[in-house]
């Protein structure tokens, strides 16, 4: 099994906002060029979602959104696939297929699980389903969401592949009456 | 409340005759919309015939529950009488293993056959060989069933299929292209044209109907959304009906308003999607593009008036679990709906567009009828059936809805039904904006009662029943969501002297989720 | 097909700007993970938060609120019941490498009833 891929030590994970976007959309293309040696390529599998994470997912490729701009592409053949974002709470029916496409990703690989189906918020663990992706493969990056917005889905994809850090952690998710508690947002 | 005021075989010919030497149908729960009565499983032949023989009786769903005492099954099968405002639920109490083959006398029960058999075990008469629905075969697991597993599976069957002559078979998925949801074709062909195709649905089987059991319809409703995350709305509503007619609560008018609101904005999003993927399957990048800027938009119009782009948590048991910001409705929904209609404009006149729909994917009125469409594949195809105007709710008894319908049964008419539905649906939201919409009302009684629900989703008739014990409690609950009844047509679209390159523009022009027939 | 064209110039740049700017306002209509306010927060609200959420996202430990962002739906079920005990969080940019960073121990400061 893979280790959690991080993005390599020297590439400038920005999270700033000011930038130029043609320019910071370059840097990232190259950047993500450089780390895989071409552009990056997605392929999506579902194991048992309610259609409307594929839905957001599929918005990523459209003009509001333009994954292309980033340096992304969707591919229907896993051999040539960097990153596979996995839907759904793991259905068990799709094991073999899941696995398979996994297998035949080359090295290195990113898994990306996404939405609450697949981080375990929807489905337990029974006959039918896992009921969270990571008891099935290793994932590197987990998008909460039901289903996680587009944008949300570009954040998942920019941590995941170092362009962006990750800032949940540091986020309490608590406040107060007479304000928010400890560290606010941003 | 409703306009129905009698919806009794007094007044029905069809059931005046049906119910002779039965006794007259009830009413089911607190519906009268709803009639059901009682038949041996000796007469359930003999009842079948002559519902299949009526005119304007449609086979809507078949299903079973465990009966009274446990071992035994009982048979569901509903009848809607579209004509008449009604469905019609006829319960038979089944003794052994064996029922008579219904689906040789309404086909459209075949699928279902198929799933009794692998929930309850049991079959119908004769050996015809069932197919395998929702059961992976390679569960060494054993799967909860609704109630006892047959005894005896047979071996892999595609019926009615078969391979022969120079046709091979391709078999395409589970996983398929990018963002789509996972669905295996077994597409039989002699080179390029399709000769045969069967569907596996099973892979994401997530056992829904097995999982509601038990719980209490507030926190099921969680997972009816879930069941079919595009029409959310629709299985929502119709699943909260039930448990309405099931315990005798009435939303009140400004909540019902604030359903039909969120179903009509499923509507649009659905209908702009469809159009989305008709173009990316015709390879009209350009025109994908318009479409989906037009998606994204009606989806942020619906973040904006609901808190949520797919509608999830807008209808509660006995109304509605938010009120909408109308504002939106006003300003944001015009231009979004504007920006869809000049895309529409723009496809409408573009030849290489229309040839490739044109006389593709046809179905024809019979087959429509024989298999039970519902939805924009049934009315492109000339079948007038809409749940908003045939079986009457609040909000649809005030706010009359002008169905759409084609005739050819290609997928040009059902483009062309998506079309008048995005009209109509954005007349209706202005409408129902106008008279207002509340939230309110989310709470179920914990009594007993039986109930079905419905609603017209995006995809066609959405259906739910339920069973409530008397703390208030799941026994029961199915729910039909349209994607169950369409794919069965869809083999039969496919094989209409198509090529393969034609399967994914039908697979468009259907807009069917997986995720709602594997439930 | 030079309609086509023409309708491509007109519609101009609709693509949003993120990750160089914020994410675009429309934004602050999505749905997000609730915020605890902990000094609202006693045992009685704190489990019927608990029973209230669908996938289980939230469960109690003595005087902690164990919070799992990751199964959160953002379903909104648990501030209906919260009485002000929970606020949107409008958090939307979520995604992270470390499961364990999703859960939260929210303590629970409004006291035992
Ligand atoms: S996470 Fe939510 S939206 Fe995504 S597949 Fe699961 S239920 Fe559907
Ligand atoms: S928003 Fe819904 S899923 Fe999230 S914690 Fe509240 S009740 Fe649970």
């Amino acid at each position: 099994m893979t280790s959690p891929v991080h993005g390599p030590a020297g590439l400038s994970t920005t999270s700033s906002h000011s930038a130029d976007p043609e320019r910071l959309a370059d840097e990232l293309s190259r950047n993500v060029q450089r780390w895989f040696g071409r552009s990056l390529h997605i392929r999506t599998i579902d194991t048992g979602s309610c259609a409307a994470c594929e839905s957001e997912i599929r918005l990523l490729g459209a003009p509001h959104y333009d994954l292309h701009r980033l340096g992304f592409f969707f591919t229907p053949a896993p051999r040539h696939a960097d990153l596979l974002m996995v839907t759904g709470p793991g259905v068990r029916a799709m094991d073999p297929a899941l696995t398979k496409t996994w297998t035949a990703m080359p090295e290195p690989k990113v898994v990306v699980a996404v939405g609450a189906c697949a981080l375990g918020g929807v489905y337990p663990t029974d006959a039918f389903t896992h009921g969270a992706i990571d008891k099935v493969l290793p994932v590197d990056v987990y998008i909460p969401g039901c289903p996680p917005s587009p944008i949300a889905l570009l954040h998942g994809l920019l941590v995941a592949v170092g362009r962006l850090v990750d800032r949940v952690g540091a986020q309490p998710f608590t406040t107060t009456t007479t304000g928010p508690a400890a560290a606010s947002p941003c | 409340m409703t306009s129905r005021t009698t919806a009794g075989p007094r007044h029905n010919p069809v059931l005046a005759e049906l119910a002779t030497g039965i006794g007259s149908p009830q009413p089911l729960g607190h519906d009268s919309g709803t009639l059901h009565f009682t038949v041996t499983a000796a007469d359930l032949e003999h009842f079948t015939h002559r519902l299949a023989e009526t005119a304007g009786a449609r086979l809507a769903d078949l299903f079973a529950a465990t009966g009274d005492p446990p071992d035994q099954v009982v048979l569901n099968m509903l009848w809607a009488l579209d004509a008449d405002d009604a469905y019609l639920l006829i319960q038979t109490q089944l003794r052994g293993e064996n029922y008579p083959a219904l689906s040789d006398i309404a086909p459209a029960a075949f699928v279902e056959e198929c799933e009794i058999f692998e929930q309850f075990g049991v079959r119908p008469a004769g050996d015809k060989p069932l197919n395998r629905v929702a059961v992976p075969p390679q569960a060494d697991h054993d799967i909860p069933r609704l109630g006892a597993a047959p005894r005896h599976v047979d071996g892999e069957v595609h019926a009615p299929h078969a391979v022969g002559g120079h046709a091979f078979e391709f078999p395409f998925g589970p996983v398929r292209a990018s963002a789509q949801e996972s669905l295996y074709y077994g597409l039989v062909t002699s080179g390029e044209e399709v000769v045969d195709l069967y569907l596996l649905t099973w892979h994401k089987y997530r056992g829904l109907e097995w999982r509601l059991q038990g719980m209490l319809p507030d926190a099921a409703l969680f997972y009816v959304e879930r069941a079919e995350g595009l029409s959310a709305v629709a299985q929502a509503w119709a699943f909260a009906a039930a448990v309405e007619h099931a315990t005798g609560l009435r939303p009140d008018p400004g909540a019902s308003r604030t359903r039909a609101l969120a179903l009509e904005l499923e509507r649009l999003y659905n209908h702009a999607a469809a159009i989305a993927a008709l173009c990316q399957a015709t390879g009209l990048s350009v025109g994908q593009a318009g479409a989906e800027i037009a998606l994204e938009r009606l989806l942020r119009v619906n973040a904006a008036v609901f808190g949520h782009r797919y509608l999830f948590g807008v209808v509660g048991i006995g109304g509605a679990q938010r009120a909408p910001d109308l504002g939106p409705l006003q300003t944001e929904l015009p231009e979004a709906v504007a920006e869809l209609r000049a895309v529409c404009r723009l496809l409408s006149g573009t030849n290489s567009f229309l040839d490739r729909l044109e006389a593709t994917g046809i179905l024809t009125t019979e087959q429509a009828v024989r298999l039970g469409l519902v939805g924009p594949v049934a009315r492109a195809a000339g079948v007038a059936i809409d749940a908003r105007n045939q079986h009457l709710q609040p909000p649809y008894d005030d706010v009359a809805v002008h169905p759409a319908q084609g005739t050819t049964g290609d997928v040009l008419a059902r483009y062309q039904t998506f079309l008048a539905e995005i009209d109509e649906s954005a007349r209706l939201i202005s409408e129902l904006a106008r008279r207002g919409a509340t939230a309110g009302g989310t709470t179920s009684p914990r009594k007993a009662g039986s109930g079905l629900g419905w609603a017209e989703s995006p995809r066609g008739e959405s259906l739910a029943y339920v069973e409530l014990d008397g703390d208030g409690s799941i026994r029961r609950a199915r729910l039909r969501p349209a994607s169950a009844r369409n794919w069965r047509a869809f083999d039969d679209a496919c094989r209409s002297q198509n090529v393969f390159t034609d399967i994914p523009i039908i697979e468009a022009s259907f807009w069917l989720t997986v995720a709602g027939t594997a439930r | 097909m030079s309609l086509w064209f023409l309708r491509g110039l007109r519609r101009g740049v609709v693509t949003t700007r993120y990750p160089k700017t914020p994410p675009d306002p429309w934004t602050a209509t999505l749905p997000t993970p609730p915020s605890f306010v902990t000094d609202r927060l006693d045992i009685a609200t704190a489990d019927a938060l608990v029973a209230v959420c669908p996938p289980a996202a939230l469960r109690r430990e003595g005087l902690e609120l164990v919070y799992d962002v990751g199964a959160c739906t953002a379903c909104g079920r648990c501030l209906v019941v919260a009485d002000g005990a929970a606020v949107p969080s409008g958090q939307i940019e979520l995604a992270t490498q470390r499961r364990e960073d999703l859960v939260k121990r929210v303590a629970i400061e409004g006291g035992v009833q």
